[in-house]
C-alpha cells in the first residue's frame, strides 16, 4: 500500500522530476513514469529520459497527503498533482528539447531549482 | 473542514473525476468548434466555478439532477461567458463568475446562501456523502464538493488579497484579457493552416490525458503572491526531530499516510516537509501542515526520531512562505573552481571544472592526484584478518601530478594510455596532462566559498603544456565572487552597484560596517543621497586613466599602473614599471597614491637599511617589481637590483649618536637639521655618523632623507628620555657597583627611606624633558622614578625622580623632601633622620679608630656586616652616614636653626639628638645591643668593662670632639664629616682588616691569645657568614676584648687611630 515510502537504504536511488518535483526511486520512474508529467516527459522505460529529466540533486522533501487542501502544495504549485513525496528544490535543468516540447504543449514549465521563484 | 470522506474519494478517483466532468462537456458540446474547445480548456477552472456554484446539494438525488442540469447549462453558460469575458476562468476573477452564476441560477443561489450561512448543514450533507461513498456517481459529486471547498478557499484568499491589492487584480485581468484574445486569434490561424490529421493529433495530445495539464494550467496562471497563506489555510507546525533524520521522518509519515488511507484513522495532516541538510538552519525540524495541533500529535505518534510532544511550535502565517524558499544554486561553469568533498583522499582539494553535464548535475573536474603508486599499498586484510574499513584514510599521499614513469614502474599492467595526448588510465582513474580527471556529482563538490588560493591555482595554471599560464580569470572571478570573503571596501572608494535594486548607482563609500556599505551617491538621480547597500552587489569603479595599484588577489599584486580598459569588473592596466598590460579584477585595485611602492621585494622592504658596498649604505625608498630605489648615505638615490645589495642591515635599536649639542639621539627620536632646510624627521636608521630620517611632510623618496648626526638638534627624544644624560647608565652595568653600592653615592637614598616614600604627595616641578616646567603631584614612586600627576594635563606620567624638583605646596619654594621629612616629622622625623645621619658619624669615627676592637668584640652579629662593607646592609648606612652627613650637616645646620631645631635652640641639641642619641643607641642599645649582650652574657665581667670602654670610643673625645667642631664651624664641620668619610674609606673594615695591625698588637700580648685572635678574625672575615661569624665572635670577642677593653683605646688611642682616622683628624685638627 505504501508505494511512496522509500526505505532509508533505498533513498540513494531517489530522483526528483524536474518538472513536477515528485520524488521517487529510479526504478519507479522507469517502471511507472512520472505520475504527473508522463504525458510529455515519457519517462517510463526510458533511462535516458529519466537521466535528463529527473535529478538526483534535490532538497527539502515534502510529503503531500492532500494536494487540494494543503497550502504547501498550493505554494509549491503541486495542487492538482497526485499525492506523494515532492522536493522543495530540484537542481538541474531540463534539456532544451524537452523544454521546447513543454512550451509547444502549452505547459508552463516552472523551474524547480529556485531560478524562477521570486520573480513574482 | 477536512472530512475524511471527500478526501478519500477525491484522492482515490481524482483522475476519473477530472476526466469525467470535462470530458463529456468537451465531447458533447462541440465537435467542430475548436475554438470552443479551446476555451473550454482554458476555462476549466470556470467549469469548476460553475460546479461550485451548483454543488451545494442536499442529497444525492438532487445532486444528480443538478448535475444533469448543470451539464445542460454548461455550454450555454460557456458561450455566454466567452462573449462576456474571456478571462473569467481565472481564479482571481471568480467573484465575477459567481455573480454571473448567481444571476443565472437563482435557485441555486439560495442554496448557496444557505450553505454559506449554515455550516452545520453542510456537514450533515457530507455525512450522507460518506454513506454513499461507494457509488460511482458519488465520486463525481464529491469531486464537485471538493472543488467547492478548494475554490471556496480560493475565494477566501482572494477576498483576503483583494483587500490588499484591489488594483492589481483588475489590471492583471485586463492585461490578460488582451493577451488572450490575441493568442487565441493566433492559434486559430495556425490551426486552420494545419491539416486535419495533424490537428487531430494535436488535439489528442493536448486533451488525451488532462489531469496533469490541468494542474499546470492552474500553476502557470496564479502568481505566487496570490498564493500567500491565509488564516483559512492549514497551519504549519515545526516539530523537533533528530538531526539528519529529517528525510526518513518524512518518508515515515508518507508511509503512515498511505497505510492508513481509507481506514478510520486516516492521518489528519495535509502535508509535511523538511528543509534539512548539513548546513541548513532548519535542520533538526520537520514541518507539518495540519488544521489542528492535535492532528499532528496523532499523525506523528510513534514515528521514530521525531518528538512532537517535547517541542512543537506554530509557524506564523507570514513566515510560512519562507519555509519553502528556494535559493538557486549557482550553475557551475567550465573553468570554475570547486573543492572536492567526496573521495575522502581528495577531500578539500581544489579542482577545476572541465565540463558540466547538460542537466547540471554532474561535472567533469580535474585535480591534482594523490597517488602513492602502491608504495603504501597495505594489504586489504589487516593482521587480525578483518577487512580494513574503507574510507578511513591513513595519511594521504601528497598532491603530485601524475607520473607515467612511476606508474609504469609499479603497475605496468594497470596503466593504459596514449603518450601523445598524455592521457592515461591508471588503476581505473583517468589522468590527463598529469591531472586526474573525474566525473563527480555536484553534490560531492563544494561550490560555494571555494576561495582558491593563488598557490593552488597556479599549480593548475603552470600545468599547461607550453608552460604558459593560462589562468582563466573569468572563471576565477566567478568563483571568487561567490566566496564569503568579501571585498574590503574602505571609505573613499568609488563604488558601483551592479546587482540588485540599486543597480547602476555610483557613489563614494562613506562608511563600511560589516557587509553594509554606506554610499554617498555621486551620479544620477539619487546624487547626494546616502544609501546603504550590501557588500555583495558592489564593485569598485575606476575610470580609464586612473592610476591604480593592485592590492591583492592576483600575482600582479603591488603593480601600479594606469587603467586602459574596463570590461565589467575586469580592469586592464598598463603598468608603470614594465609597460605591460595586465588584467585584474576591480576589487583587487585601489586608487594609487603616488608615493612609492609599499610592500617588499624579497627580503627587502621599504625603509630597510641595506649595504650596497663596503662604504655605502642606503635606505630603500621605493620597491618596484624587480628593483628597489635606494637613498644612500650621501643623499643620492639609485635604482638597484636586489642582487646588487650586499645585505640588509638589521635595525639596531640601541644605536646611539650624538647630536649637535652632544645629546644622545637614538632611533625614533625626532630631530631637526640645524642648518640647511631645517628639515625635521624621525630617525629611522643610525649608521655611523649618518642618520636617516623619515618625514611625513614630503613624499620625495618616500619621505626619507639623510643627514649627518652632528648636524641635527633634538626636538623630542622618544619617551621623553633625558637627553642631557648622554650615554648609558654605566653604574647599572657595573656589577661591582651593584654589589657594592657603597661606592656609589647615588644609591645612598635607599636605606634612608623607611615607610612610604616621602616624595609621595609632594608637589613637584619637572625639571627636564618633554614635560619640563610642569607642576604636578607625585602619586607613586619607585626607587628611581616617580609617577607624577600633572596639574595641567590631568594625566599621570612616569619620570625619573632626578628630574623632579620638590616644591612647597603653599609657598612654592623649592624644598628638600628629606630635610622636609625631618622638619615635618617634628621629633619623630627629626629623631629618625638625625639619628641616621648623626649616629653614624660618630660610629664611623668610632669605627675608624676602634675598628679592630669593635670588630673583635662584636664579631657575632657585627663582624660580617662590617666585613661586608660590600654587601652588608650596614655598610651603606655607615657610608651613608659618613658621607651623607656632610651635606646634611651643612644644609641642615642652617635649617636646624630655622625650623625644627630652631625650637630647641642651638644646634648642639640637634647634634645631641642626632649624633649622641644614636651613638649610645647604636653602641649601647640599638641594633648592636645583641652583640653586646651576647658579649656581656658570656663575659659578664666585661660588659661593664665594655660599657666603660664603649663610651670611651663612642664619646671618644674624637668623635665628640670634632662633632661639635663640625657644629661649631659650619664649613669646617662639613669638611669634618669627610673625615669619617675618609674613615668611610671602606678601609674601615679594611682597616679592621689590616688585621696586621691588631695582629701586631696582639703579638706583643700573650702569644696564645694572640694566635686565636687573628685566626678567629680570619675566619670571621673570610667566611663572612653570619653563621660562622658568631663562632669567631665567641672566640675572638673575649680575646681582643680583653686587650682592647682597657688598653686598646688608651694605648692605641693615637696609634691605632692613626692609620684609619689619622688623615681625617689631621685635617680637622
Amino acid at each position: 500500500m505504501s508505494e511512496n515510502y522509500v526505505a532509508p537504504g533505498q533513498q540513494r536511488y531517489l530522483r526528483a522530476c524536474m518538472v513536477c518535483s515528485i520524488v521517487m526511486t529510479y526504478a519507479r520512474f522507469r517502471d511507472e513514469g512520472c505520475p504527473n508529467c508522463e504525458d510529455f516527459l515519457h519517462l517510463q522505460g526510458s533511462p535516458d529520459q529519466i537521466d535528463s529529466c529527473t535529478s538526483q540533486v534535490f532538497e527539502g522533501i515534502i510529503t503531500i497527503a492532500n494536494p487540494q487542501r494543503s497550502w504547501v502544495a498550493k505554494w509549491q504549485r503541486l495542487d492538482g498533482y497526485v499525492k506523494g513525496v515532492y522536493a522543495t528544490k530540484v537542481s538541474g535543468q531540463l534539456p532544451d528539447d524537452v523544454r521546447t516540447t513543454l512550451e509547444d504543449d502549452g505547459i508552463q514549465y516552472i523551474p524547480r531549482d529556485g531560478s524562477a521563484t521570486e520573480a513574482d | 473542514m477536512a472530512s475524511n470522506s471527500w478526501q478519500f474519494a477525491g484522492d482515490g478517483d481524482e483522475s476519473d473525476d477530472d476526466n469525467f466532468n470535462p470530458a463529456p462537456a468537451d465531447m458533447s458540446d462541440d465537435e467542430n468548434n475548436d475554438n470552443d474547445e479551446e476555451h473550454n480548456h482554458n476555462h476549466r477552472p470556470a467549469g469548476k466555478t460553475v460546479r461550485q456554484a451548483s454543488s451545494p446539494v442536499p442529497d444525492e438525488e438532487e445532486e444528480e439532477e443538478e448535475h444533469d442540469e448543470e451539464e445542460d447549462a454548461r455550454p450555454a453558460k460557456r458561450s455566454r461567458r466567452d462573449d462576456h469575458d474571456e478571462d473569467e476562468d481565472e481564479e482571481q476573477d471568480e467573484e465575477e463568475n459567481e455573480e454571473i452564476d448567481e444571476e443565472e441560477e437563482e435557485e441555486e443561489e439560495d442554496e448557496e446562501d444557505e450553505d454559506d450561512v449554515h455550516g452545520g448543514n453542510r456537514r450533515k450533507r457530507r455525512n450522507k456523502d460518506r454513506r454513499a461513498a461507494f457509488f460511482d456517481i458519488e465520486a463525481e459529486v464529491d469531486d464537485e464538493d471538493e472543488g467547492e471547498d478548494e475554490v471556496g478557499d480560493g475565494e477566501e484568499i482572494e477576498d483576503f488579497i483583494d483587500n490588499a491589492h484591489p488594483d492589481d487584480i483588475a489590471d492583471s485581468g485586463r492585461l490578460n484579457d488582451d493577451r488572450r484574445h490575441r493568442e487565441l486569434d493566433r492559434r486559430r490561424e495556425m490551426e486552420a493552416s494545419l491539416d486535419a490529421e495533424k490537428q487531430a493529433e494535436i488535439l489528442r495530445e493536448r486533451y488525451g490525458k488532462r489531469a496533469p495539464a490541468r494542474g499546470y494550467g492552474d500553476m502557470a496562471i496564479v502568481p505566487r503572491r496570490l498564493l500567500l497563506p491565509s488564516v483559512e489555510d492549514p497551519s504549519i507546525w515545526a516539530v523537533r526531530c533528530k538531526e539528519g533524520k529529517e528525510r526518513e521522518v518524512i518518508f515515515s509519515i508518507m508511509r503512515r499516510i498511505e497505510e492508513r488511507m481509507g481506514t478510520k484513522n486516516e492521518v489528519p495532516i495535509t502535508a509535511a516537509f523538511e528543509r534539512g541538510g548539513v548546513n541548513s538552519v532548519m535542520k533538526g525540524y520537520i514541518y507539518v501542515e495540519a488544521q489542528r495541533q492535535n492532528d499532528i500529535l496523532v499523525a506523528l505518534d510513534g514515528i521514530l526520531n521525531v518528538y512532537p510532544r517535547s517541542n512543537m511550535h506554530l509557524v506564523e502565517i507570514k513566515d510560512m512562505p519562507d519555509l519553502l524558499r528556494v535559493i538557486k544554486t549557482p550553475n557551475l561553469e567550465p573553468g570554475a573552481w570547486v573543492r572536492l568533498k567526496k573521495p575522502a583522499k581528495h577531500a578539500g582539494d581544489l579542482a577545476q571544472v572541465i565540463d558540466v553535464t547538460e542537466n547540471g548535475l554532474e561535472a567533469r573536474v580535474r585535480f591534482i592526484p594523490r597517488l602513492d603508486y602502491g608504495v603504501r599499498d597495505d594489504p586489504v586484510f589487516q593482521a587480525d584478518g578483518k577487512r580494513k574499513r574503507p574510507g578511513v584514510p591513513g595519511p594521504r599521499p601528497p598532491q603530485r601530478l601524475f607520473s607515467e614513469a612511476e606508474a609504469r614502474k609499479r603497475h605496468p599492467r594497470h596503466l593504459q594510455g596514449n603518450p601523445q595526448t598524455n592521457s592515461w588510465n591508471y588503476n581505473g582513474d583517468d589522468f590527463e596532462n598529469g591531472f586526474q580527471v573525474k566525473d563527480i556529482k555536484i553534490q560531492q563538490l563544494e561550490v560555494k566559498n571555494v576561495n582558491p588560493s593563488l598557490e593552488e591555482v597556479t599549480k593548475f595554471a603552470s600545468g599547461a603544456e607550453d608552460g604558459t599560464e593560462n589562468l582563466d580569470l573569468k572563471a576565477l572571478a566567478a568563483t571568487l565572487k561567490d566566496s564569503a570573503k568579501s571585498v574590503a571596501y574602505v571609505p573613499g572608494d568609488i563604488i558601483e552597484v551592479y546587482e540588485g535594486e540599486q543597480q547602476g548607482v555610483i557613489g563614494k563609500a562613506t562608511n563600511v560596517q560589516g557587509d553594509i556599505v554606506t554610499l554617498q551617491v555621486t551620479e544620477g538621480d539619487l546624487a547626494g543621497r546616502t544609501i546603504d547597500v550590501p557588500n555583495k552587489g558592489l564593485r569598485k569603479r575606476f575610470r580609464i586613466g586612473d592610476h591604480v595599484k593592485v592590492i591583492g588577489g592576483s600575482r600582479f599584486r603591488d603593480e601600479v599602473g594606469m587603467v586602459v580598459k574596463i570590461v565589467d569588473d575586469r580592469v586592464t592596466l598598463l603598468t608603470d614599471q614594465t609597460n605591460t598590460e595586465i588584467t585584474v579584477f576591480s576589487k583587487d585595485l585601489r586608487e594609487a597614491s603616488d608615493i612609492g611602492g609599499q610592500g617588499s621585494l624579497g627580503q627587502y622592504s621599504l625603509l630597510d637599511l641595506v649595504q650596497l658596498d663596503a662604504t655605502t649604505v642606503g635606505c630603500i625608498v621605493k620597491v618596484d617589481r624587480e628593483s628597489v630605489v635606494v637613498l644612500d648615505q650621501n643623499g643620492d638615490t639609485k635604482q638597484v637590483q636586489p642582487s646588487q645589495i650586499t645585505n640588509k642591515l638589521p635595525k639596531r635599536k640601541f644605536a646611539v649618536a650624538a647630536d649637535r649639542n652632544g645629546s644622545e639621539i637614538r632611533l625614533d627620536d625626532v630631530v631637526r637639521e640645524y642648518g640647511g632646510q631645517q628639515r625635521q624627521g624621525k630617525i629611522i636608521h643610525v649608521h655611523r655618523s649618518y642618520i636617516f630620517l623619515h618625514t611625513t611632510t614630503t613624499n620625495e623618496n618616500a619621505g626619507v632623507f639623510v643627514t649627518r648626526a652632528n648636524g641635527v638638534t633634538t626636538v623630542a627624544a622618544k619617551g621623553g628620555r633625558n637627553t642631557a644624560t648622554a650615554g648609558p647608565d654605566l653604574s647599572s652595568m657595573n656589577p661591582a657597583l651593584k654589589r657594592n653600592p657603597a661606592a656609589n653615592g647615588k644609591q645612598m637614598a635607599a636605606p634612608r627611606t623607611f615607610g612610604p616614600d616621602r616624595a609621595i604627595n609632594q608637589t613637584v616641578v619637572i625639571r627636564r624633558g618633554g614635560h619640563k616646567g610642569l607642576l604636578g603631584i607625585v602619586k607613586d614612586t619607585t626607587d628611581t622614578h616617580a609617577r607624577v600627576e600633572l596639574h595641567s594635563k590631568g594625566k599621570i606620567i612616569t619620570i625619573p625622580k632626578a628630574d623632579l624638583s620638590f616644591k612647597d605646596k603653599i609657598t612654592g619654594k623649592t624644598i628638600d623632601i628629606n630635610q622636609r621629612g625631618g622638619s615635618r616629622g617634628g621629633f619623630g622625623g627629626g629623631g629618625r633622620g638625625g639619628g641616621e645621619f648623626g649616629s653614624r658619624t660618630p660610629m664611623a669615627s668610632g669605627g675608624s679608630d676602634r675598628t679592630p676592637a669593635w670588630g673583635s668584640s662584636r664579631s657575632t652579629a657585627r663582624t660580617p656586616a662590617w666585613n661586608r662593607d660590600a654587601g652588608g646592609s650596614r655598610t651603606p648606612a655607615w657610608n651613608d652616614g659618613s658621607r651623607t652627613v656632610n651635606p646634611y650637616d651643612g644644609s641642615r645646620t642652617p635649617y636646624g636653626g630655622a625650623t625644627a631645631y630652631g625650637g630647641i635652640g642651638s644646634r648642639t641639641p640637634a647634634w645631641h639628638s642626632g649624633s649622641r642619641t644614636p651613638a649610645p643607641d647604636g653602641f649601647g642599645h640599638g641594633s648592636k645591643t645583641p652583640a653586646w649582650s651576647a658579649g656581656s652574657d658570656s663575659w659578664g665581667s666585661k660588659t661593664p668593662g665594655y660599657g666603660a670602654s664603649a663610651p670611651t670610643p663612642g664619646a671618644s673625645g674624637d668623635a665628640w670632639g670634632y662633632t661639635p667642631g663640625a657644629g661649631g664651624g659650619n664649613s669646617s664641620s662639613a669638611y669634618d664629616a669627610p673625615t669619617p668619610g675618609g674613615g668611610l674609606s671602606a678601609p674601615t673594615p679594611g682597616a679592621a682588616l689590616n688585621a696586621p695591625t691588631p695582629g701586631a698588637y696582639s703579638a706583643p700580648t700573650p702569644a696564645p691569645v694572640s694566635a686565636p685572635t687573628p685566626g678567629a678574625w680570619q675566619g670571621g672575615w673570610g667566611s663572612g657568614d653570619a653563621v660562622s661569624a658568631p663562632t669567631p665572635g665567641a672566640l675572638g670577642a673575649p680575646t681582643p676584648a680583653a686587650y682592647y677593653s682597657a688598653p686598646t683605646p688608651a694605648a692605641y688611642g693615637g696609634a691605632a687611630e692613626t692609620p684609619g682616622g689619622a688623615p681625617g683628624y689631621a685635617d680637622d685638627d
